[in-house]
């Protein structure tokens, strides 16, 4: 699969409307609300945090702190009350920002939800469709998109969506965002409802996509997934940033996570508890075999 | 213990008073549906008894759950009785529907009312409860999951997990014996998770049986029994540790280990070999100290 995405990046380079190479993303004191009886519910507080292009950030806080909304915001699908959103160092309104938006992907939780298409290949096409790509570019990006969520189209193309079995699925809404070529994907709980050999494969598609040099933003309660995929946090509560950059885990760490509704990564509490540093506490299972055997 | 013909009365030796819950070759078909979605499924539970029911998507978990709960009518089965009602029969699954809670995965099916407090109140309004009593239960319910502040809030407003809490205190602000839970942790952050396995266990605790389906592995570890599906049947029932310890078995239902256990898994690979096999971080640790 990894040639395959070489391959993909490859051909990005080629043909104009198709992108790889990851994009920065920066966020100024962004704020929103939601209106409720005439009541404002602040949603995010000067919320504030950059991102390098290739990045990895795990978007972690309580339910209700404000996740969903931020993506959303990044998106451009609900417009910052206050603040910006930078990409690639433009803000809104300069010239190139809405096409900077549409290589914005967003997951969203339960994706599968929103498949309508009367086959996986149609359902796939109808993002690139929409971004005025020739036919031929469309074919290719479906094509790519199914491959690499594991679905090879010779196969998967022409079937009916809903005789997908829920990874399946999962995967093929997946592939209706990858299609459209995002230099930064947004992902909101990816891995929920999942069954665990389905997680292992969408853990291994987002390695890949991470290793093609595309930004990720996980927004994500499950941290064990979060530390295994993400090099960065950013912890929300109630809409403001409580720690953004590296993970940190000394005594501070531990109960800012934990006062968040969180928990320390599985990995990161071993270490702690074994004596080790937590902060030089391995990514994966595998690494940290490797340390222990 | 692989079975292919499920035993019937596993976890209710001779002596026992009957299960609450007692189906034997339950079988469903979705219409238009070409396979079973339950092709044959057996399975008692007793009160007080937590059983966990594991599976990949699509082995008919969630189609169990709406089956006992009385939501849908069997294709067939020898037996399926909740609570002393036949679920065969009309009058047996508007019973079940009292007596049997169901907590499906996703909440925003089950929210139904213009505000929270509503919403808890909802299952006892049908019941006609007098309204002091139904008042202080929903009070008691709000307070049990942290709902008190959000009580006038409306259900759409809410987060996941905020709404997943006011399902599930609708669900158990009827008193019920039996408690369906169908992946009731997918949406909540780690401390809601535990706030939910916490008041099944609690539940169970109480004399409840509790059916817990679950694709995480870790809230597996701590149940009486755990029942894997495949295709609509269990093709294993029995101990937590019978079944992460066969590896074959884990694989092929696509299914893991806890934490603790994929990494003893992977030191396994390395040389390293850990037994019995921990399914908890103190067992881990228990096993790597005494190794070292």
């Amino acid at each position: 699969m990894s040639d395959h995405l070489g391959h993909v990046v490859e051909r990005g380079a080629q043909a104009s409307p198709l992108h790889t190479a990851g994009m920065a993303l920066e966020c100024r004191d962004l704020g929103f609300s939601y209106t409720e009886a005439r009541t404002q519910i602040p949603a995010l507080r000067d919320v504030a945090f950059s991102l390098e292009a290739g990045g990895s950030l795990a978007l972690l806080g309580a339910s209700g702190s404000g996740k969903s909304t931020l993506l959303q915001v990044v998106k451009g699908l609900d417009a910052p009350e206050t603040g910006a959103v930078l990409l690639d160092g433009a803000g809104g309104g300069e010239a190139g920002y809405s096409g900077l938006q549409r290589q914005v992907g967003l997951v969203f939780q339960t994706p599968e939800l929103q498949l309508f298409a009367a086959s996986a290949r149609e359902d796939v096409a109808f993002g690139p469709r929409r971004l005025g790509w020739t036919e031929a570019e469309v074919a290719a990006a479906v094509d790519e998109a199914l491959e690499l969520v594991g679905l090879p189209p010779e196969r998967f193309g022409e079937r009916h969506p809903y005789a997908l079995s829920g990874g399946e699925q999962r995967r093929l809404a997946l592939a209706g965002v990858l299609a459209m070529r995002p230099r930064l994907l947004l992902l909101d709980e990816p891995f929920v409802s999942l069954d665990p050999a389905t997680r292992r494969e969408l853990s291994a598609i987002l390695v890949r996509l991470r290793a093609s040099g595309v930004t990720l933003v996980l927004a994500t309660h499950d941290v064990d997934l979060a530390w295994a995929l993400c090099d960065e946090l950013l912890l929300l509560d109630a809409g403001r940033v409580r720690a953004a950059g590296g993970w940190e885990f000394g005594e501070e760490g531990a109960g800012l996570l934990g006062a968040e509704r969180l928990r320390e990564p599985f990995l990161v509490q071993l270490w702690r508890r074994l004596g080790r540093d937590p902060r030089q506490a391995p990514r994966t299972y595998a690494e940290a075999a490797e340390a222990l055997a | 213990m692989v079975m292919t013909t499920p035993p019937d009365r596993i976890g209710t030796p001779e002596g026992t008073p009957a299960p609450l819950l007692d189906v034997r070759g339950l079988r469903y078909v979705y219409p238009g549906a070409s396979v079973d979605a339950l092709a044959g499924l057996s399975l008692a539970v007793g009160a007080g008894e937590f059983v966990a029911v594991v599976g990949a998507n699509g082995s008919g978990k969630s189609t169990l759950a709406r089956l006992l709960g009385g939501l849908e009518k069997p294709a067939g089965a020898e037996v399926a009785t909740v609570c002393d009602h036949d679920l065969l029969t009309h009058e047996g699954r508007m019973n079940a529907r009292r007596d049997v809670g169901v907590l499906f995965q996703n909440p925003e099916n089950q929210l139904v009312a213009e505000c929270v407090e509503d919403d808890v109140a909802f299952g006892l309004e049908n019941l006609a409860w007098a309204p002091a009593e139904m008042l202080a239960r929903v009070d008691e319910m709000l307070a049990r999951f942290g709902l008190t502040e959000l009580r006038r809030r409306e259900p759409h407003l809410l987060s996941g997990g905020q709404k997943q809490r006011t399902a599930l205190a609708g669900v158990l602000a009827v008193p019920r014996r039996i408690l369906v839970l169908d992946e009731p942790t997918a949406m909540l952050d780690p401390a809601g998770r535990e706030e939910v396995l916490a008041a099944a266990r609690e539940l169970r605790a109480e004399g409840l049986a509790v059916v817990y389906v679950t694709q995480e592995m870790d809230e597996v570890v701590g149940a009486d029994r755990v029942l894997a599906l495949e295709a609509g049947v269990v093709v294993y029932e029995g101990s937590v540790d019978g079944l992460f310890g066969d590896g074959d078995l884990v694989r092929r239902l696509g299914l893991g280990l806890p934490a603790a256990g994929e990494l003893a898994l992977e030191l396994a690979a390395r040389g390293r070999t850990v037994t019995p096999l921990p399914l908890t971080a103190d067992d881990l640790l228990a096993a790597l100290g005494g190794a070292s």
